[in-house]
């Protein structure tokens, strides 16, 4: 039997150790990457404090009052443009809200830990608001950032780790969407946010600095409180499910008013007796230095701020280069056996399964060789066929390197192949012992006439509106598109896996490539965009669901598709004003009719620019196409 | 045995406390507030004026109470609808709005200094107001716009740390400022009692791209005019740029 003076001395070598034990590593979890020890627990419900903007978080801030947000032209001008019964149109009016705006909604927050079950460390921190249904996870796992061609998200890609008493977390890869509630503040897709959760007792405090290159000059820093409550407020659910709000209004029909013509634009200023200027102004309208500032503001000024500056050049774009110009291929699953590659041009799309890999799009062809490793990486099937959206050599450039490299087996002895004539050439020859490519028939014609290589030219076409093909246990449809960017443009949609196709209709990156000699026009490309829109449905409050690959760029879904669809019909709606008063294309180009998009999209130098892309537009409207 | 066993048990979690060797030191005097410092608050801050912006940059009308419409009790509108800043200008009471509940809502920069190694000082270029916050005992009677002001650092409260078990970094000053002379929450008269109480926390954030917040979080009670405790947080961001700094007197509108 021990004696009590034993007994104490083991408790006293017990709490020793355990107390060496935890304060030797404390604050670090064993294992954990550094800064994951729960410094503060943020597990519980949360209810917001309105006791600042009040207004503007319920019914909306007013038209005009962009006070206080550092916007700079191209922001400015965005939200000028905004018509706010834009949400009436069907895919504007079940978005979610991007994550700066969610922390300021109504509505209560959850806020509770995922564990792995095994080692207890702290895998995510998980928020549920109750406006949109928006869960927000926060990987404290020390997981990478995705890369910059996958897709977006409302609540984007967020990570976290503890820095002194407050969780820091760091979000990327969100949607474009409103940075404030109901005036057309602007956030873009290529904004990056920062913020600190600190709490004092019941009281939490979310600190938010959006950093956007596209539409601030600097962050923007807002703070936003809320209170613990003690027990489930019960309300979480936010359903919503668009419907026709107006009849018969035409495809093309975006709401928004053209640079100048605001009609709402003085409400704010006149009601609250300031100077126009004032809401308009923006960094400095932070800052204790505004009453300086408008002392000297004047009326015009104030009136020459609600259009684009003249006699400058056009902004260029300030988003990130959505390239990875490594000299590799890059593979992003999509969904199911439908993969993105990105890396040699034009994106391209492999459909995988007990047959050959169906390919879309070939890319540049400088990959080429790497493009056909990836897709041996993921399929052991030949690649048996190639589609293309476009003639374009940045989709068609590994046509016949990656034909060569696959077979069609469905053709090997059969009818084609006896049938095939002699003296016949290239991909027209040898039935089945290449890969099949298809294509609108414009294609074939547009590339024969560029002189392509013979083994580079779709040889199974299609004329009219639709090609159809099951393949791979999925039935993928062409779709033509008659006179968007070309003449030969073709939408694909794989329907089990919901993902379409859109070439060169639709990219992230740049203004579209209206190319009017071959055949595109801008009334042709909205039409297709809404095509695309037709065939889509979000999966949840306006995003996944069908994903739609770009030309170029990120991964997307209907709701950068239809962002891109009210660009295209605003820019065409300003140059068709302007026409319409006779204006010359040199002063629809001086009037600078892109002002509030060029810093997302514009170029001045490169292969297409703000400048062809306006050319384009007007040459095409001035031809009734 | 129970009672020496416990003994055993507090002698353990006190030797192996490191709270005690980072924030008082093992067998020396504790360090002073100063020295115990989690966080640097010091320099010269500017206000973000990014929420509430119109009532904050401009004087609202009288009535237009902004987002305090949710807190105010029938009093205050009442008080709020005899707003008279002439009235206030000749009675010498142009600050109203420039008291401690008031003044960090204003458009201001502030600079944070050390006065000694138990008092921070606050000071506000709008109104060139001066805010003392004490550690310790509070000194004074307070009565003035800026009331008396009881300063502490406030720790992290995660599990075991900084109760015995390893020290969580960081912290922020927590400031209890009573006995103010009755004052404006905002510039258009919207009032605050003697009676109010205000606790505040400060706390700062360090941005990528090397911009630095201080973000005070604040919560004033005041049964008087308040239905409910007036939630609010107020940014600054750093400035290395002194010149910047503009004292102004008080301005009644």
């Amino acid at each position: 039997m021990r004696s009590a003076r034993g007994l104490r001395g083991l408790l006293v070598g017990a709490l020793a150790a355990l107390g060496t034990t935890l304060a030797g590593q404390a604050p670090v979890i064993p294992g954990a990457p550094t800064g994951q020890a729960p410094a503060v627990d943020l597990s519980g419900y949360w209810t917001p404090a309105l006791h600042e903007d009040l207004m503007e978080r319920g019914p909306g801030a007013e038209l005009a009052d962009y006070g206080g947000f550092p916007l700079n032209e191209a922001g400015r001008l965005w939200a000028l443009s905004y018509d706010p019964s834009r949400v009436t149109l069907r895919h504007h009016q079940c978005e979610a809200y991007v994550t700066p705006y969610q922390m300021r909604a109504l509505g209560n927050f959850r806020i509770w830990e995922e564990r792995d079950p095994y080692t207890q460390r702290l895998v995510a921190i998980h928020l549920w608001a109750q406006t949109t249904e928006g869960h927000r996870v926060i990987w404290m796992d020390g997981r990478p950032q995705p890369p910059a061609w996958a897709p977006h998200t409302f609540r984007g890609f967020s990570t976290g780790r503890f820095v002194g008493n407050a969780l820091a977390v760091t979000t990327t890869h969100m949607k474009n969407g409103a940075l404030r509630r109901g005036n057309g503040v602007p956030q873009s897709d290529q904004a990056t946010l920062t913020e600190f959760f600190v709490r004092h007792g019941d009281h939490l405090t979310n600190i938010t600095v959006v950093s956007d290159p596209v539409y601030l000059t600097e962050p923007m820093v807002r703070s936003s409180d809320f209170a613990r409550q003690p027990v489930d407020p019960g309300a979480w659910l936010y359903a919503c499910d668009d419907g026709e709000q107006i009849l018969d209004r035409a495809d093309d029909f975006v709401p928004h008013y053209l640079f100048g013509k605001q009609p709402f634009v003085r409400e704010f200023s006149t009601r609250y007796k300031i100077p126009l200027a004032a809401g308009l102004l923006g960094a400095v309208t932070m800052y204790p230095e505004l009453d300086t500032r408008l002392a000297s503001a004047t009326e015009a000024e104030g009136q020459a701020l609600l259009s684009p500056a003249t006699g400058r050049a056009a902004e260029t774009s300030r988003a990130l280069d959505r390239e990875p110009r490594d000299g590799e291929v890059h593979v992003l699953p999509i969904r199911d056996n439908v993969y993105m590659l990105v890396g040699d041009g034009a994106n391209i799309v492999v459909q995988t399964g007990d047959q050959g890999a169906f390919v879309v799009d070939t890319g540049e062809g400088k990959l080429a060789d790497k493009v056909i490793t990836a897709i041996r990486g993921l399929t052991s099937k030949p690649i048996q066929f190639i589609a293309n959206t476009s003639f374009r050599s940045e989709h068609t450039g590994g046509n016949a390197r990656l034909g060569d490299a696959g077979q069609d087996p469905s053709l090997l002895g059969s009818f084609f192949v006896q049938a095939a004539p002699r003296g016949v050439t290239g991909f027209f020859s040898d039935p089945g012992a290449h890969a099949t490519m298809m294509a609108h028939v414009n294609v074939q014609v547009r590339m024969q006439a560029a002189n392509a290589p013979a083994a580079s030219v779709p040889a199974d076409t299609y004329l009219e509106d639709r090609r159809r093909k099951f393949h791979n246990g999925d039935a993928i449809e062409f779709f033509y598109q008659k006179d968007a960017v070309t003449d030969g443009d073709s939408l694909i949609h794989f329907r089990r896996a919901d993902v379409i196709v859109a070439g060169d209709i639709f990219t992230t990156t740049q203004y579209p490539v209206i190319d009017v000699k071959n055949g595109g026009s801008v009334k042709g490309e909205i039409r297709a965009l809404n095509e695309i829109l037709k065939k889509t449905v979000y999966r949840h409050q306006g995003e996944e669901g069908t994903y739609v690959v770009p030309g170029h760029g990120y991964l997307a879904d209907e709701h950068e598709v239809v962002e891109y669809r009210d660009m295209v019909v605003i820019v065409r709606d300003r140059v068709k004003a302007m026409i319409d008063t006779g204006a010359t294309l040199a002063q629809v180009k001086a009037a600078r009719v892109t002002a509030d998009y060029d810093t997302q999209y514009g170029a001045n130098t490169g292969p297409w620019t703000t400048d062809m892309f306006v050319t384009a537009v007007y040459d095409s409207l001035k031809s009734g196409r | 045995m129970a009672r020496s066993l416990f003994a055993v048990v507090v002698a353990a979690l006190l030797l192996f406390s490191p709270v005690s060797a980072q924030r008082g030191g093992r067998g020396g005097p504790p360090p002073s507030p100063r020295g115990a410092a989690p966080v640097d608050l010091t320099g010269q801050w500017v206000s973000l004026i990014t929420e509430e912006w119109r009532q904050r940059q401009f004087t609202g009308v009288k009535g237009d109470f902004g987002s305090l419409n949710v807190v105010l009790l029938p009093p205050a509108r009442k008080t709020a609808a005899g707003w008279d800043p002439a009235r206030d200008a000749a009675a010498g009471e142009q600050c109203k709005a420039y008291g401690a509940a008031g003044v960090m809502r204003l458009p201001t920069r502030v600079r944070v200094s050390w006065q000694d190694d138990t008092a921070l000082r606050l000071e506000t270029d709008a109104g060139t107001q001066t805010r003392l916050f004490t550690f310790g005992p509070p000194q004074g009677d307070g009565g003035d716009w800026q009331g008396l002001s009881t300063a502490s650092w406030d720790y992290p409260q995660a599990a075991l740390a900084g109760r015995g078990f390893g020290a969580a970094p960081g912290g922020s000053l927590k400031v209890i400022t009573t006995k103010m002379k009755p004052g404006y929450l905002s510039r258009n008269g919207v009032p605050y009692s003697g009676n109010a109480v205000m606790t505040e926390f400060f706390d700062r954030f360090d941005v990528p791209g090397g911009d630095s917040l201080l973000v005070v979080t604040s919560e004033i009670v005041d049964p008087e005019y308040l239905a409910t405790p007036y939630w609010t947080s107020q940014q600054f961001k750093r400035e290395t740029d002194a010149s910047r700094w503009r004292p102004t007197p008080c301005a009644a509108r």
